[in-house]
């Protein structure tokens, strides 16, 4: 078997003594789409964010296409080709739609004299040009130079997911991509996950909408409490015990699969 | 050219300079609170090379960069960590310890300043005021430019970026500081003398108020801000006394009035600010006005989609 | 035995700035708001206090007051400016999305009230220091060799019993527990039922408070009141908060005793001209060395992450 693209490897952080993530382990295949589900104060975003850098794990290690890159700084992880996006939208609210992405190209190692570069202004303008394409193809019909501050919700979700595509990453992670979308947005926001891992990304997804989970990943990793409780088929998983039991506690964890669904 | 319009024109070159020095620190999220004490570094740089080593007018105005912009950009790499609060605390007791130690100095003349002996006329600061905005400009409009503006919007998403947000306020906050510091060197040669009273906490709180008012977002606010709060005085002084006669012969009655006293003029910059704290905190001049302004048409069309 | 003068006018001399620099203190750890119109409200207290007791009521409606009466209208008027203050800064505070230089918005309105309320006072009464008709300065207590003038002394205790008072509000009241909660976190706080609108006020009452009465307070034990005069204790509380910590009302105190030591006794060995570099300094010094001073935590101040 091919080296995994994504490897993390017995991974633990404690916040003031609290183990958060404990000894947590998974492998993620080039191309790959795996979904990172648990309950409320799991460990999700902490995974995230271990795995962009804002925070050190205290043991473990992560790899990336073989790299270990425990000691690569947060800045420098974009680099090894790893883009995310966040649970609240956090795109620059004074920048316009088509400033905001060209943000995600900033550290593209095909940007060249990375000294000087930044400085020339052709180099802007092709970078515009670049980002401008990028939103016409990703299908985001709105005018690059409005303010992003101003556009519906379901816009900035996506304005975020194409300032993360525009570092041309290998691995992408999308934090709770369909939280707060209406029903047909949701649906927009498969098709457009279905195109951008059928060119080759890798997705790795928190996500509380299971429906959406079972559609997109074939594969899941259960959280509860930091550690790993679950590792397999998207299809089998509200069948495991210790997920029902995650979910909705010990005393209902015999009950049917069909109530946990509906939980979920 | 008459001496009113020269001295006007001075004293606008001179404001605009030092108001891009700080907008180069705002426009990264870091409110320098410290003008002052840059803009004295760059004038008594100036003044002492020029009255105690003879240099030449180009090389102290050099120098006076050179010095502030060292010494910014020495002070920047601790003082930075700092973000919020204790980094406006921080600048602006740097202006403090600046004045304190030029006062303590018999080399740079104390308390008693220091005279200048060569003297620059009007169209000095302004070919270096065109040169700064034609600069800043530049500056803001390259890919640095909008990085720039990403770390004054969002620091930690601009790292997880790829951005070294570190180096960007650093650099800027240097660069700004040069250009203050220039900024005094044409005011030693400008007005001949240079004294520390002159570079005191209200200065640095009047560029900072030029810039946030001007607006920070786009390299028009800096301009817009220096040029309106330096412009509106000298209107008023001329304007509201005929105003005023105006009114009191309407009336019928005889009666001539002094030009308003300083003091309004404060009071009138201070309603200004508060107002626009509370209707238009991103100040005068926003990047969407300059883009509608720039693009009519573009934008219209797309906003019917 | 003259430098132990000099500690006990050091110690008499940091109650006054022990008094503002807890004013700061409250406003930066509840609200995270660093308050530039407190050395302001400082300044009204005393010149209107000085006001009423030369000339009078204003528009002839009486004569001048005893100066006990003149100096609570004072401390009134400086209440009353604060929630002003509150009106036109705090509460506009919430509605704009996030970015780095948020936190500024209040801070820039404060900046702007300064410039309001000590122009506006410049031209009621002018610009020039005024000797305060108070009890004068000539009741002097000997006690073992050390001269204390008498209502120095009075202050001195008043201003303890305000502090303690103060810590009780905090700490044993139920306004004081909702002061904590906001301070802790605004969003939750009003999840717990703290309305920030009823709250927030307090806050500036209080700081009104306290600013008047250290005004009222310098304008009795130093018999002189200048419009400038707040410029020179601010930079002393806010030197003092910081080197105490920001956010800690115990700091704010330690800090304000020692900036007072400080300056008596940097005018002890060096003179009076190395006042300001060496409070500046003291403050500089922490900020880059320790930015949580001697008794803060590091929270405050610093932005969100």
């Amino acid at each position: 078997m091919a080296e995994p693209l994504l490897s993390v490897e017995n991974l633990s952080i404690a916040f003031g003594g609290l183990k958060v993530i404990n000894d947590v382990s998974f492998d993620l295949e080039q191309g790959g789409r795996l979904a990172l589900i648990g309950p409320n104060g799991a460990g999700k975003t902490t995974i995230f964010n271990l795995l962009s850098g804002v925070y050190r794990q205290d043991t473990g290690h992560i790899r990336l296409g073989g790299e270990v890159i425990d000691d690569v700084p947060s800045r420098k992880r974009i680099g090894y080709g790893m883009a995310r996006s966040f649970q609240n939208i956090r795109l620059m609210p004074h920048l316009s739609v088509v400033e905001n992405v060209m943000m995600g190209q900033h550290a593209r190692p095909d940007r060249p004299g990375r000294l000087l570069a930044p400085l020339s202004i052709f180099g802007r303008s092709r970078a515009r040009a670049e980002a401008e394409a990028l939103l016409a193809e990703m299908g985001v019909e709105v005018a690059p130079g409005q303010d992003v501050s101003t556009l519906p919700y379901g816009i900035r979700k996506k304005i975020e997911l194409v300032r993360a595509l525009a570092a041309r990453p290998r691995l992408l992670l999308l934090d709770e991509p369909a939280a707060g979308l209406n029903e047909t947005e949701t649906g927009e926001l498969m098709a457009f996950l279905d195109r951008i891992s059928d060119s080759g990304v890798t997705l790795l997804v928190v996500e509380h909408d299971m429906a959406l989970v079972r559609s997109l990943c074939d594969r899941a990793v259960v959280l509860n409490f930091g550690q790993k409780i679950y590792d397999g088929s998207t299809a089998d998983v509200q069948k495991d015990p210790l997920v029902l039991e995650a979910y909705l506690g010990p005393r209902h964890a015999g009950e049917s699969a069909k109530e946990a669904e509906n939980v979920a | 050219m008459s001496g009113y319009w020269s001295g006007i024109i001075t004293l606008l070159s001179i404001n605009v300079v030092f108001a891009y020095g700080i907008y180069l620190a705002v426009a990264t999220g870091q409110l320098n609170l410290g003008g002052a004490g840059f803009q004295a570094l760059g004038a008594y740089a100036a003044a002492w090379l020029c009255a105690e080593q003879g240099w030449p007018i180009w090389a102290t105005l050099g120098a006076s960069a050179v010095v502030a912009g060292g010494i910014g950009f020495a002070f920047a790499f601790p003082i930075l960590r700092l973000k919020g609060v204790y980094l406006v605390l921080g600048t602006f007791a740097f202006a403090e310890v600046v004045a304190g130690v030029i006062i303590n100095s018999d080399a740079l003349g104390g308390a008693m300043g220091l005279p200048v002996p060569e003297f620059i006329d009007w169209n000095v600061p302004a070919i270096a005021a065109v040169c700064v905005a034609l600069f800043c400009f530049y500056l803001m409009s390259t890919r640095l430019g909008l990085a720039v503006r990403a770390v004054h919007d969002d620091d930690v998403v601009c790292d997880l970026l790829g951005v070294d947000v570190r180096l960007v306020r650093v650099a800027l906050f240097a660069l700004g500081a040069a250009l203050a510091g220039f900024a005094g060197g044409l005011y030693a040669h400008a007005y001949t003398y240079v004294e520390v009273q002159t570079f005191n906490a209200s200065l640095s709180i009047y560029v900072l108020l030029y810039v946030l008012l001007g607006g920070a977002q786009t390299a028009w606010g800096p301009l817009a801000g220096a040029a309106f709060f330096t412009l509106l005085p000298e209107l008023l002084r001329n304007t509201l006394p005929a105003m005023k006669s105006g009114l009191y012969a309407l009336f019928g009655a005889e009666g001539s009035m002094s030009p308003p006293d300083e003091s309004w003029r404060f009071v009138a910059l201070g309603v200004v600010t508060v107002l626009m704290m509370v209707f238009r905190s991103e100040g005068l001049i926003t990047r969407t006005m300059v883009e509608r302004i720039s693009h009519p048409f573009r934008s219209t069309r797309k906003e019917a989609l | 035995m003259l430098l132990i003068q000099q500690i006990v006018n050091g110690l008499m001399l940091g109650s006054v700035y022990v008094t503002v620099a807890v004013a700061f203190t409250l406003t930066i750890s509840i609200l995270n708001f660093l308050n530039f119109t407190i050395p302001t409200l400082f300044m009204v207290a005393g010149m209107v206090g000085w006001g009423l007791a030369f000339f009078g009521l204003p528009f002839g409606l009486g004569g001048p007051l005893p100066w006990p009466l003149a100096l609570a209208a004072g401390i009134a008027v400086a209440v009353a400016c604060s929630l002003i203050v509150e009106r036109f800064t705090f509460r506009y505070m919430k509605m704009k999305h996030g970015d780095s230089t948020e936190h500024a918005i209040p801070l820039v309105s404060s900046l702007g009230f300064l410039l309001i309320l000590e122009n506006l006072v410049r031209i009621s009464y002018g610009s020039d220091a005024q000797r305060f008709p108070g009890p004068g300065a000539d009741l002097t207590a000997n006690i073992g060799g050390i001269f204390v003038r008498v209502p120095q002394l009075v202050s001195f205790v008043l201003v303890i019993g305000l502090i303690l008072g103060l810590v009780w509000v905090i700490n044993a009241t139920r306004t004081g527990r909702g002061l904590r909660a906001i301070a802790e976190n605004p969003d939750a706080a009003a999840l717990l039922g703290v309305e920030p609108n009823r709250v927030v006020p307090i806050v500036f009452m209080l700081t009104g408070m306290l600013c008047g009465l250290a005004g009222a307070l310098f304008a009795v034990n130093y018999g002189e009141v200048s419009p400038q005069m707040g410029e020179d204790i601010g930079s002393k509380a806010i030197a003092g908060m910081v080197v105490g910590g920001l956010g800690s009302l115990w700091g704010a105190v330690a800090g304000g005793v020692i900036v007072g030591l400080i300056e008596m006794l940097t005018i002890h060995f060096f003179g009076a001209d190395t006042v300001q570099a060496a409070v500046w300094g003291a403050l500089l010094i922490t900020l880059l060395i320790r930015p949580q001073g001697l008794f803060g935590h590091n929270a405050i101040g610093k932005g969100k992450l």
